[in-house]
């Protein structure tokens, strides 16, 4: 439902003007951020894996990203005891490439860093098939603009919630949308993308021979309750929007839990494909 | 039931003490037969006078002998009459209207305005509709919501921001009430203008606090608004064009001053503000009002009002909403005898939503709808003591919302969300008491007792935790569901009664000042849910019950009051003290729309407010206006509760969205001639409390701001000039159509005033940057009204 809050937000927003402005932020103490992503894609071994650690900075502070490098880091599946370690690459990333992703087996995550220890837990989720991925104009805000759409078929009578990621190639950042399936529960659902004319950023519609990647995801309640709280507040603010919340994670610090970690520990299937328009 | 006793007593003592004639009747307006409400009736060299109320009605009883008696009302000429008070006798007065000019560029504001220094009532406000024409407004579109704002203690979250906030009270926490209906929803086009229609309205009275004892259910305020009751000795027509919508009023009599009628509509342009997304885009509204009254011989009157309101919007057709509030009255006025007065209303209303999106092909609608009767009796007991006392029931019907899949194919399933009732009841009995000639208190209670109907489950929680706080994680969850309790539909979830006692004094320093003291307790039992900065016209209402429980505040204010310059200026101090017990609060990342189970979204927690208020108005002469002010502190806490942990903002006191510490306004209007008048506002307000990320990070490519405690940072300051003049063309006396052209420019300086400040990262370049949202730059306005 938060996505109709959204589109009323953008109602909105054609009724009033805005203007980019200087505000003098508050500046909290850096916080280490655990990007641990384990993402599966469907169909492959999956023993590759990468984990992020990196500082968060100010605000407006246009500086490069500190990253985070000396930590230990590993994965342990808490189902079969294996132990993955991630070895540091000294720019930030710890990889693996012999991790082994078991379905609904739970994984625990463990950073030693600078004397603290950080701990989560994550369950492999399993992701539904793409049935079809296919252009239109009529599905979408806009009947004459084109979108892709992708479908997918929800598994009935159980809870399942999912993560898009949409990137037109040569764009700097990329779409997420998270869906529960409250109110689609063991439907066949169609997923759209698409662009509408802004020139305050230089978007146009999308036109044939755009390329766009896709990632969908199985994700579990608890990282779905993290994303849909991450994506409201990242494309929100106007006076229609919810407060914004402090965004706490699944990396508990147990020692010391006011020294949480930002980011999250996530174990998803998923699968990746790409779109080009027609 | 001491107490009641105790008011028994009083009575008796008071009715018997001296033999006593009474003196009752109708004060109306001598041209078109509106009763006059707050007319004051005096017998010249004694105190003893009454006001007329809400219908016209008064009742003053004295001594047998021979008086002066003296009806006044400002803007009114004042009549003055010789009688024998040997018997109980009934005197209609009909009052003229001192300048005859339309809808009165009057230069004399009401009697009623001007501080009424003896009545123990205080943090009362009443407005003339008269006075609300003048203040300059947005698009000239005349908006009683925005016009109070201007007075101390009343404050909004800002242009497009629907309701208002008294006193650190939340939106919610207003009874809005037209004709007796309550409005569950003031706004039109989410809150850039209200749902009142100037040219149907015959006055407002808000209560900020002190509220009388007929009133319950709203723990801040009471907004009664009242409609006109329709000319009773000729036909008319009013109408104005403004640059927003156009309005129509016709009103008459069904049988010379016996009944009359009142029509009104108003109708906005569609269109209207979304042209820069394209043509397919469209946001409309409209109003209709509507009264009847007839009077069956001279005891008996029956009313019927209705409104009916709407909100369309339509965007590209990929969704269509559409809301709006609908209620009916009927009301019988019934005179007892010269000391007793009654009134009986059958009231019904509603507000509904409905949201259609073709895009994902489904139908959302919520509703609450509820049924009210009331019995409301004053008993003029005496010069000295006066007695209101009543009873009332509201029957609640909640949908908080329904899914409908608008396609056979539609991905969206059926949902219907659990269907809730409640019954409201109270029992009010309250006097005003003249205890010296310098002395006057007020006194009662009410009682109000709320049955929450069963006729739905209500789900079953481990440990009694419908929020639980994850300590590993920390963060509040919705607590583990165990099983369910289906209630049926004769059987109650849940029951609450609270004893609500209501006082006041006034002390009567000098001829011309007074100081009052006020003491009310009020009880809320239903909550409008909104986690947002501004309440949406999607938010739902939600009763008490197993889980929610009723707010309960107590306020307590003291007040100095002054008039001088022969009433020309009035001074009104107040400084107030409120709590809130039981205010809702939102756990982090909470979900209330399309939400079954509001108890696992929810923290218990409570307010509290204090202020100082400071109303300097001049209320005579060709310069009228006023210039308040008001420094205050709202703040709220919530601490874990029975679901552990810290709470919100980790249980600390913090301001609550509502908090101004300084609301600052002048307003004035000056009448140059007969042909020309200005009018021009000022107003600043110390920024609302807001929440600002104190860093960043970088997660899936993303930057991703974290943000501050709630509520720790402000908006940059709101402030704003308007002005306006009003000239009224040559008229001829014999000629009936009157026109006049009202000319307005809203924020002269045009200063971008943030409605809210969002941050994020430019899509292009990846930058983070803060972005302002400004509703209403600098609006120019002509409106043209007419009265035939």
């Amino acid at each position: 439902m938060k996505k109709i809050i959204y589109i009323l937000l953008v109602t909105l927003s054609f009724t009033s003007c805005t203007d980019v402005i200087d505000v003098d932020v508050p500046i909290a103490e850096p916080r280490l951020v655990i990007e641990a992503s384990i993402d599966w894609e469907k169909n492959t071994i999956g023993n590759e894996q990468l984990i992020k650690l990196s500082l968060s900075t100010p605000y407006f502070d246009e500086n490069n990203i500190p990253m985070v490098t000396g930590a230990d880091v590993r994965v342990i599946n808490e189902n079969t005891n294996d132990v993955f370690i991630f070895d540091d690459q000294n720019d930030g990333t710890y990889s693996t490439n012999t991790f082994i992703p078991i379905l609904n087996n739970t994984y625990r995550l463990e950073v030693i860093e600078n004397g603290e220890t950080y701990i989560a837990h994550e369950t492999m989720t399993s992701v539904s098939d793409i049935d079809d991925i296919y252009q239109s104009t009529e599905n979408g805000f806009d009947e004459d603009a084109l979108e892709v759409n992708v479908q997918y078929t929800d598994v009935a009578n159980i809870e399942n919630f999912y993560l898009f990621k949409f990137q037109k190639v040569g764009d700097l950042l990329p779409d997420l949308i998270d869906m529960a399936d409250e109110f689609t529960d063991g439907n066949q659902i169609t997923m759209f993308y698409e662009r509408l004319e802004d020139e305050d950023i230089n978007q146009v519609e999308f036109a044939p021979g755009d390329v766009v990647d896709i990632h969908f995801y199985g994700i579990s309640k608890q990282y779905h309750r993290f994303m849909q709280l991450l994506i409201s507040q990242n494309e929100s603010g106007g006076p229609f929007s919810a407060t914004p919340v402090a965004l706490k994670g699944n990396c508990t610090n147990p020692n010391n839990p006011d020294n949480y970690a930002f980011g999250y520990f996530r174990c998803s299937e998923v699968v990746i494909d790409s779109y080009t328009f027609q | 039931m001491k107490k009641i006793t105790f008011l028994f007593l009083l009575i008796s003592t008071t009715i018997f003490a001296q033999e006593n004639y009474t003196i009752s009747g109708i004060v109306k307006d001598q041209l078109n037969g509106e009763t006059i409400y707050g007319a004051t009736i005096y017998l010249n060299g004694t105190t003893i006078g009454a006001q007329s109320n809400e219908y016209g009605f008064y009742s003053i009883s004295a001594p047998k002998g021979t008086y002066t008696l003296t009806i006044s009302f400002i803007g009114y000429s004042e009549q003055s009459q010789e009688i024998v008070l040997d018997k109980d006798q009934k005197i209609d007065f009909e009052v003229i209207e001192e300048t005859e000019q339309l809808d009165e560029v009057v230069i004399e504001s009401t009697e009623s305005e001007s501080v009424n220094i003896r009545t123990p009532q205080m943090s009362v406000t009443k407005v003339q509709m008269a006075s609300i024409k003048k203040i300059p407004v947005v698009l000239g579109e005349i908006d009683i919501v925005k016009s109070i704002q201007l007075l101390p203690g009343i404050t909004n979250s800002g242009e497009g921001s629907s309701g208002f906030n008294v006193r650190g009270g939340a939106v919610d926490q207003n009874l809005v009430l037209l004709d007796e209906a309550i409005i569950y929803n003031t706004s039109h086009l989410l809150g850039f203008f209200s749902v009142f229609n100037a040219d149907a309205i015959k006055d407002i009275t808000l209560y900020k606090g002190n509220i009388p004892a007929k009133y319950g259910g709203r723990v801040s305020s009471v907004l009664d608004v009242r409609q006109k009751d329709g000319n009773n000795k000729d036909f008319h027509l009013t109408g104005g064009i403004g640059s927003i919508s156009s309005r129509l009023a016709a009103e008459g009599p069904i049988v010379k001053d016996k009944g009359s009628f009142l029509v009104a509509g108003r109708g906005s342009y569609a269109h209207l503000f979304l042209k820069a997304a394209g043509e397919e885009n469209s946001a409309s509204f409209y109003d209709l009002n509507l009264k009847a009254n007839y009077a069956l011989g001279e005891k008996n009157k029956l009313f019927l009002s209705g409104y009916f309101g709407r909100d369309d919007f339509n965007f590209s057709g990929a969704f269509e909403n559409s809301y709006g509030n609908a209620s009916a009255n009927l009301r019988w006025n019934h005179i007892f005898n010269d000391q007793l007065f009654s009134n009986a209303s059958l009231i019904y209303s509603k507000y509904d939503y409905d949201l259609t999106l073709n895009l994902f092909e489904f139908d959302w609608v919520s509703s609450i709808k509820n049924f009210n009767a009331k019995y409301d009796l004053k008993y003029y007991a005496s010069d000295s003591f006066k007695l209101d006392f009543g009873v009332n029931g509201i029957y609640y019907d909640f949908d908080p919302g329904q899914i409908n899949p608008t396609t056979d194919d539609s991905a969206i399933n059926f949902l219907q969300l659990d269907q809730k009732r409640a019954f409201e009841s109270g029992v009010y009995i309250n006097a005003e008491h003249k205890l010296t000639d310098k002395i006057t208190a007020n006194y009662g209670f009410r009682y109000s007792y709320f049955n929450r109907l069963g006729g739905q489950s209500m789900v079953l929680y481990e440990n009694d935790q419908p929020v639980v706080y994850n300590e590993a994680l920390g963060i509040y969850e919705s607590g583990n569901p165990i099983g369910e309790t289906e209630y049926g539909k004769s059987e109650s979830i849940k029951n609450f009664g609270n004893f609500e006692p209501r006082a006041g004094i006034s002390y009567q320093v000098s001829e011309s000042s007074s100081i009052k003291a006020g003491y009310s307790r009020v009880a809320q039992y239903i909550h409008l849910l909104s986690n947002t900065t501004s309440v949406t016209p999607l938010d739902v209402w939600t009763p008490s019950g197993q889980y929610v429980q009723p707010q309960l505040s107590d306020q307590y204010a003291l007040g100095y009051f002054r008039n001088f310059n022969n009433k020309q200026l009035s001074l009104e101090v107040e400084g107030y003290y409120k709590t809130v017990n039981n205010r809702l609060d939102y756990i982090d990342g909470s979900n209330l729309i399309g939400q079954n189970t509001i108890e696992t979204e929810v923290l218990n927690g409570e307010s509290r407010a204090y202020g100082l208020e400071m109303l300097l108005r001049k209320t005579k002469g060709r310069f009228t206006g006023w210039f308040a002010y008001t420094i205050s502190k709202t703040e709220q806490r919530t601490p874990g509760g029975s679901a552990r942990g810290p709470g919100i903002n980790d249980g600390d006191w913090y301001y609550s969205g509502y908090d101004r510490t300084h609301d600052f306004s002048v307003t004035g209007s000056y009448k140059q001639n007969d042909k020309w008048t200005f009018g021009a506002n000022f107003i600043y307000q110390t920024g609302r409390p807001v929440t600002y990320p104190d860093g960043q990070y970088t997660y899936e490519d993303l930057q991703i701001a974290s943000y501050a405690p709630r509520n720790s940072n402000r908006l940059p300051s709101y402030h704003r000039i308007d002005i306006s003049a009003t000239y009224v063309p040559n008229k001829r006396p014999q000629n009936k159509w009157k026109g006049e052209w009202i000319f307005g420019i809203y924020n002269v300086y045009n200063r971008k005033n943030a409605a809210a400040i969002s941050f994020g990262q430019n899509r292009e370049t990846g930058a983070n940057e803060a972005t302002r949202t400004a509703i209403f730059g600098i609006v120019p306005s002509v409106t043209y009204n007419f009265k035939f």
